[in-house]
């Protein structure tokens, strides 16, 4: 009897408790999404201000220049030249390091040979070896290859990680041992063990490493900055760079770096709403 | 993984799948790493033409150069500043978005995507915002508070507007992280304290804090590395490490040394002294963050 009031009473105390406890938490919710992204909607609304218009520092309007901002810095000011270059260079690491990381997997999972420990810290010691730690001489190096201002320089380097290794390597020992000795008995070779079987079944991890691999490609800012120097060669990020330079003679064209910061924008976050599901549980294993 | 598992015995054919990886980080990671630590080592002068021997010379004038001292000195604290700040306001949005019960995943893509968000665009749209005079939000907060933004000429001013916009670009991942390894936790664990008539926020700092510590030490490491490594393009669009050296961070100074001074000795030694804290960052990971995963996303 004692019990049953009891649990009538925390029902009725949650009654009572829950329909404001969910607004708050869903305004509080509301709240911060909106502050986090008030510098990006206000960034969309300046992009199609004027100069004129963007100096009444508190017009929050759509602005007259409609979308020419944007053209105006796809055009005028080689944004179209700096997001190709962005995409190429970002394809190009992605297919190249999916692919050579599921190899190098391939080995490390269903190889025996000899070193296999040694040969798995050799890679992942190269955490240790970010583009900072090395940058003097691989600039050299670069300039001694004959490859600056090219996308050898921008991508050779990027192509092999000890994270996508890692990932891929954890993905294939979660395969089912059953279905790897029916491979076995059956005399499958490794490159078809690889394309019929373990491919297929990591489609997820995949698509997970693609995506960080893409959002971490085309947001790198420093190693294009260091060696690219000619502009036609030149990725979106650093673009951003030029952009800010040229549009200060007189009154800055605010519109307009913000209509350049917005498309350089755009790709990563497409791909993050896009493939949002692979990237989150991608990230989350490669934690443990 | 036992022998019996590992269908294909061939040396050569396993050799030649990790060729193309081992290549790779032989030619662009370890060989030139390998050359930072020679180079460090030496006096370059003449645009690099000339090299000359001067062993620890380049660590010694380092560690006794003020610039230098000041330069680590802010950098620690930036990091610290962005780890906390991160983490803090991280914890609370994650744990708004793991209370409510929708499952849908709208309100979680709507507080992640700074993930995506590249640092150079971060720079640029709070530098408009936060911009002294034309700001919109300087605008309103000189109107609201006696507060003045001046940030161009004001070095701690300048530090805090950077702390701001890499804490703003590093919530989603921190936000990636919190949620999941809060969906992680089993419920059985946090019924009880639920009952008892817990507040929610005191739930927050005393029952789930606690459980998500694997991953919370994980974020301290992650961010830390982010602070020194990642912050480049903010202080190269925003400040150029100035006003007086204020915001003249680590890799922004090693930068600086090796491309606008030519010193690549000196550079190089710093480029040392940054592998020496991202292996002490990567050995405590070892040490306290991983090896677990009950809990921890």
């Amino acid at each position: 009897m004692a019990t049953e009031t009891d649990t009538t009473n925390i029902d009725a105390r949650r009654l009572v408790h829950r329909l404001p406890d969910d607004v708050l938490l869903h305004g509080g919710i509301v709240f911060s999404i909106l502050l986090m992204a008030s510098p990006l909607l206000l960034a969309v609304i300046m992009s199609t201000q004027s100069t004129t218009e963007v100096y009444q520092v508190t017009n929050l309007g759509l602005g007259s220049k409609g979308l020419s901002n944007y053209s105006d810095a796809l055009v005028n000011y080689d944004f179209s030249t700096y997001m190709l270059n962005s995409f190429v260079m970002s394809v190009i690491v992605v297919v190249g390091k999916v692919t050579l990381s599921l190899f190098a997997a391939l080995a490390l999972v269903y190889y025996r040979f000899p070193y296999e420990r040694a040969v798995f810290m050799f890679i992942l010691l190269t955490l240790l070896l970010p583009v900072p730690v090395r940058i003097v001489p691989l600039f050299q190096l670069m300039a001694d290859l004959g490859w600056t201002n090219s996308l050898l320089a921008l991508t050779g380097p990027y192509v092999a990680s000890a994270t996508a290794v890692f990932l891929f390597r954890q993905q294939f020992m979660g395969i089912s041992a059953s279905l790897v000795e029916v491979a076995r008995l059956d005399g499958v070779g490794p490159l078809t063990f690889l394309f019929r079987v373990l491919i297929p079944m990591s489609r997820g991890m995949i698509a997970g490493v693609c995506v960080i691999t893409f959002i971490y490609t085309w947001n790198q800012f420093l190693w294009p900055l260091v060696v690219v120097t000619d502009k036609s060669s030149q990725v979106v990020q650093v673009g951003i760079r030029y952009l800010q330079g040229s549009a200060q003679a007189g009154l800055t064209q605010w519109g307009l770096i913000m209509a350049g910061a917005v498309l350089a924008l755009l790709p990563p976050l497409v791909v993050l709403i896009v493939l949002h599901r692979p990237l989150l549980r991608t990230l989350t294993i490669q934690q443990k | 993984m036992s022998t019996a598992t590992k269908p294909y015995d061939s040396t050569l054919q396993a050799a030649l799948l990790l060729l193309p990886t081992a290549a790779v980080l032989v030619a662009f990671l370890y060989y030139p790493a390998l050359e930072t630590f020679r180079l460090s080592l030496y006096e370059t002068l003449f645009l690099g033409q000339r090299q000359t021997w001067t062993g620890l010379g380049n660590f010694v004038s380092l560690l006794t150069s003020d610039v230098y001292r000041y330069s680590f000195l802010i950098t620690v604290a930036f990091a610290a500043v962005v780890v906390f700040g991160t983490l803090g306001v991280s914890l609370l949005i994650g744990y708004l978005i793991f209370s409510v019960d929708v499952r849908s995943s709208v309100y979680l893509v709507a507080a992640i995507w700074p993930y995506a968000l590249p640092p150079a665009v971060a720079a640029i749209l709070l530098n408009f915002i936060l911009h002294p005079n034309l700001g919109i939000f300087t605008h309103y907060l000189e109107l609201l508070t006696p507060f003045t933004l001046d940030w161009f000429n004001d070095g701690p001013q300048a530090f805090a507007i950077l702390a701001v916009v890499a804490v703003w670009k590093q919530l989603g991942y921190n936000i990636i992280f919190i949620v999941a390894a809060l969906n992680n936790i089993p419920e059985i664990l946090t019924e009880n304290a639920r009952i008892d008539g817990v507040g929610r926020f005191r739930m927050l700092y005393k029952v789930y804090v606690p459980m998500i510590a694997p991953t919370m030490t994980f974020l301290v490491i992650m961010n830390t590395i982010y602070a020194f490594f990642s912050t480049f393009p903010l202080v190269d669009l925003m400040t150029s490490g100035g006003p007086s050296d204020a915001t003249n961070f680590l890799i922004f100074k090693l930068y600086r040394d090796a491309f606008q001074f030519n010193s690549l000795g000196l550079a190089s030694a710093q480029s040392v002294i940054l592998f020496v804290v991202v292996s002490i960052l990567m050995y405590l990971q070892l040490r306290f963050a991983s090896g677990y995963g009950r809990y921890g996303g």
